[in-house]
């Protein structure tokens, strides 16, 4: 916490959001934002931090949101045990999925995700007694006061704050420099008796849970949800938020997500272009700053006010060496 | 059950041509570019327009075709390959070319549409062939050419034996004085007019369709990873494994599941052989 004043502004701002946001979509805006933030914190210890590609983080949202929307609206249960039970769906699902194919190196894991994505989209589409299908299931809403726009965006905010503190414990203790290690040399953490696959499983489970937890909230955001809500594309873009951010902190993906979902909707043609423009995104950060934009700024920022570096050079002072000798001679 | 071996049999050979691509890319940069699979998908692409829109003779669009893979090859190289692999981070390709690959899947569907459109007929013959329609054996045949054709490139020509040499080590080949920035430039090159030649050969397959490019890649892969990277031979034996067992699998279980059980291949093909069937075990972390 280098800046609290600016931390404590930042925090009402974002608490007091539905008071003074100009009407109900840009509510909707901020609330979508949060529940893909809630993913990508949760994704950014994996890819951020440990450095392992996943690009299909889509599949474990669309089975948080489905689980969601199947325990809680078809069966009639509490919604609350229905989102812990889909962040718990989630974390099963990423231990399962990351058991095998975290021992796999960088591309076969990419591709084992890209995989998995796949495979779940097309489960929702074959299970269609449970999922609905094409056609897609409705999702009920968390009872007062959390029903209306607001307390929805509460809900999230809450939730949001709570599991960006816990990526924010994970990062600065010993186990984010142990994932930083795995990340930059698999040697060198082995070397040092870092538990590579220990370490790597317990940030993508961690992933998992944060994911079901966003594909709940979000389902509760669209209230309809079908496989098209789920495609692979939306995957890139988790995996573009973190890597414009830059990788290795929390604040930068946060921006990346905030600007990346607010863009398009906003001006027209972007959104018309789409995936394309986070393509072009992607490929712009990779070439020219692989660091992130996060590093842009750091950048700027020596520019505008350099460090300061502290020298104190020490005159010679003869008479005192003089007499320091003569005090040992004698 | 004849027709879904056949049909799978035609399927894995578009996956084998995919591999083919991975291969050759990978043996002159060590990058398994995800662009693989969008070469084909121009290639099929492209031929239609060529030939539905242009109007133009099989063969010039089959020549369009190819040129259009090769110049995406290189597009690739310059792109997303060049300035990435003189950095040292390694995993940097992964996302250079895969923002590559969905830019151009993208522009594709929106310059394209994001229906499969029809492929046309490229060599007269009757609709009543049945199993012997040209659009079954056209992708073996190809992926069957494109493999013994590298066999022969790789043993009998230079530049053959200057790709080997960079696969095994590039450093020493540059001492050795081989320009391998030009070599794999040549090798992007030509991958893509592979690919591109492939996805001509299986448009009436597939149609010509937007999103075939990131199916073939994650199934391309899948066919390599199973065959063993950069072999030839196992590339084709994995394509054609891969096919006829998700034509089977759909013909006993049904359409639905096909994803599912192509990547269960994978997954214990990983854990029993990790280096695939006919690949060489190379571990040297350090």
């Amino acid at each position: 916490m280098k800046h609290p004043l600016a931390f404590a502004a930042a925090a009402a701002a974002l608490a007091t959001l539905p008071f003074w946001a100009g009407d109900q979509y840009q509510l909707h805006l901020a609330a979508l934002i949060g529940a893909y933030w809630i993913l990508i914190a949760g994704l950014n210890l994996v890819v951020g931090f440990s450095g392992q590609l996943s690009v299909g983080h889509v599949g474990l949202l669309a089975i948080g949101a489905y689980g969601f929307a199947i325990v809680a609206g078809t069966h009639g249960v509490d919604p609350w045990i229905a989102l812990a039970a889909s962040g718990a769906l989630g974390a099963l699902c990423g231990f399962l999925l990351g058991l095998p194919s975290l021992r796999l190196p960088g591309f076969y894991f990419a591709m084992a995700t890209l995989a998995f994505a796949l495979i779940v989209t097309e489960l929702v589409l074959a299970l269609d007694g449970l999922t609905g299908g094409g056609l897609g299931l409705s999702v009920p809403t968390f009872p007062e006061p959390f029903d209306t726009p607001a307390g929805n965006y509460w809900l999230i905010l809450a939730v949001a704050s709570l599991v960006t503190l816990l990526t924010w414990n994970v990062a600065r203790l010993m186990w984010g420099r142990g994932l930083i290690c795995v990340r930059d040399s698999v040697v060198t953490a082995q070397a040092v008796g870092i538990p590579v696959l220990h370490a790597k499983l317990a940030a993508f489970v961690f992933s998992g849970l944060t994911a079901g937890l966003g594909g709940a909230l979000f389902a509760v955001i669209q209230s309809y949800i079908t496989p098209d809500t789920f495609l692979f594309e939306l995957g890139m873009f988790f995996f573009v938020c973190i890597i414009i951010g830059g990788r290795g902190s929390i604040l930068g993906p946060f921006l990346g997500t905030v600007v990346l979902t607010a863009l398009p909707e906003l001006s027209a043609p972007l959104a018309k272009l789409g995936n394309f423009f986070y393509g072009l995104l992607l490929l712009l950060v990779v070439l020219l700053l692989p660091e992130g934009i996060g590093r842009l700024f750091q950048i700027a920022m020596e520019r505008l006010r350099p460090r300061r570096i502290e020298s104190m050079p020490i005159a010679p002072h003869p008479q005192r060496l003089t007499d320091a000798i003569k005090a040992g001679q004698r | 059950m004849l027709s879904a071996l056949i049909a799978g049999l035609a399927t894995g050979a578009l996956y084998a041509a995919a591999a083919l691509v991975y291969n050759v890319m990978f043996s002159t940069s060590k990058v398994l570019s995800v662009t693989a699979g969008h070469t084909a998908m121009l290639g099929g692409v492209f031929g239609a327009w060529f030939m539905q829109v242009l109007g133009l003779p099989v063969p010039l669009a089959l020549i369009g075709s190819v040129v259009v893979g090769g110049a995406f090859g290189l597009l690739t190289d310059i792109v997303a390959i060049r300035r990435v692999l003189a950095r040292s981070d390694e995993h940097l390709w992964l996302l250079s070319t895969l923002a590559l690959a969905t830019m151009v899947q993208q522009a594709i569907a929106l310059w394209w549409g994001t229906e499969p459109r029809p492929f046309p007929r490229v060599i007269p013959q009757d609709f009543g062939a049945g199993l012997l329609d040209q659009k079954y054996w056209l992708p073996v045949i190809v992926a069957i050419g494109l493999a013994i054709g590298l066999e022969v490139f790789y043993r009998r020509t230079l530049y053959g034996k200057l790709f080997v040499a960079m696969s095994e080590d590039i450093f020493a080949a540059r001492a050795r004085g081989i320009p391998t920035d030009r070599i794999r430039m040549l090798s992007y090159v030509m991958a893509g007019a592979m690919g591109g030649l492939a996805g001509f050969a299986a448009g009436q397959l597939t149609f010509a369709y937007f999103a075939l490019g990131l199916t073939l890649t994650l199934n391309g892969f899948i066919a390599l990873a199973v065959g063993g990277l950069g072999s030839n031979v196992g590339a084709l034996v994995g394509g054609a494994a891969l096919g006829i067992l998700s034509s089977i699998a759909t013909y006993y279980v049904g359409g639905e599941f096909q994803q599912t059980i192509s990547v269960g291949l994978l997954m214990v093909v990983l854990l029993l052989k990790p280096e695939g069937l006919f690949g060489t075990r190379n571990v040297r972390p350090v």
